[in-house]
């Protein structure tokens, strides 16, 4: 498993025990309505969840599963994926730290705009990887 | 494929239905209780997605344990049981606690609750340990080797002293 991929799975399971752990608090705050404010948390959940677990892990895998370039780079230009990364996590915490009110809430706006250059990045790294060498 | 994954993917297959069917109860109206919708998205996003995920990435993954068994598999069994517990729980639980102000509602909510991080806590000890490199993954295979080998020496060794 090439190292770009090791980073997105790991940081993918360090979404899902954070966001699993926030969803927890929020539904026992429905047996506890006093507990109410966790529901302020509802927003990272759902970016942790999603961005963070579900799509963070379908990218890491892609990345190391799909047919690899016969000449050169097996998986093409390891620096742009490892911006990739860097771009998209620091999209998904600057939302969380938005949603926090650590940043102000227009930094959303940075936050998705970080994501979508990474999934930019993504799919340019993976549009000819989509291929098959059968003939 | 594993009795593992085959059970996280028909579990999964199942929530997938549920939850659409669930869906177009809510739409047509036909289910008129409460807290309806969070049910639909978690029946859709835990018990079908991360269900599949889970199943197929314990089976997919390296370092897969090939032997058959609870014990064998014990951290992808007990992340089966516990998200499915809690996603059941929380299926009975969360509409019955609107209707009625019983604190069962509430100990099976918490409960729910309890059960689906632990899941993830499970999965996660079943999996990290599993993202590794070639190099690290033919470290690990030559140990196993040296290993198995010196199981096998032992009884020798014990039969001629």
């Amino acid at each position: 498993m090439p190292t770009v991929s090791r980073w997105m799975i790991r940081a993918s399971l360090v979404y899902l025990l954070a966001g699993f752990i926030i969803g927890a608090a929020i539904l026992i705050s429905k047996a506890y309505p006093s507990y109410s404010s966790v529901w302020s948390l509802l927003p990272i959940h759902i970016e942790m969840s999603i961005f963070g677990w579900i799509i963070q892990l379908t990218m890491g895998t892609a990345y190391w599963i799909l047919p690899r370039y016969l000449k050169g780079t097996a998986r093409g230009n390891p620096t742009t994926a490892r911006i990739m990364v860097i771009i998209f996590n620091a999209g998904i915490l600057v939302n969380v730290f938005s949603f926090m009110n650590i940043l102000p809430s227009t930094a959303i706006v940075l936050g998705r705009l970080l994501e979508v250059l990474a999934v930019i990045l993504f799919i340019a790294l993976h549009w000819q990887r989509a291929v098959s060498y059968n003939k | 494929m594993p009795r593992l994954a085959r059970a996280f993917v028909k579990t999964g297959l199942v929530c997938f239905m549920l939850s659409l069917l669930l869906g177009l109860f809510m739409a047509f109206q036909w289910l008129p209780l409460p807290g309806m919708e969070p049910l639909f998205w978690h029946l859709l996003m835990v018990g079908w997605i991360t269900q599949i995920i889970f199943g197929v990435s314990m089976w997919m993954f390296p370092g897969r344990n090939r032997s058959e068994g609870f014990w064998v598999q014990k951290w992808g069994w007990f992340t089966y049981i516990l998200l499915n517990t809690g996603l059941l729980l929380r299926v009975v639980a969360e509409p019955l606690n609107y209707l009625s102000e019983s604190p069962v509602w509430n100990l099976l909510i918490i409960l729910s609750a309890c059960s689906q991080a632990a899941a993830a806590v499970t999965y996660t000890v079943e999996l990290w340990p599993r993202i590794q490199s070639k190099q690290q993954r033919r470290e690990q295979r030559k140990k196993k080797r040296k290993r198995r080998k010196a199981d096998r020496q032992k009884p020798n060794r014990e039969r001629t002293n």
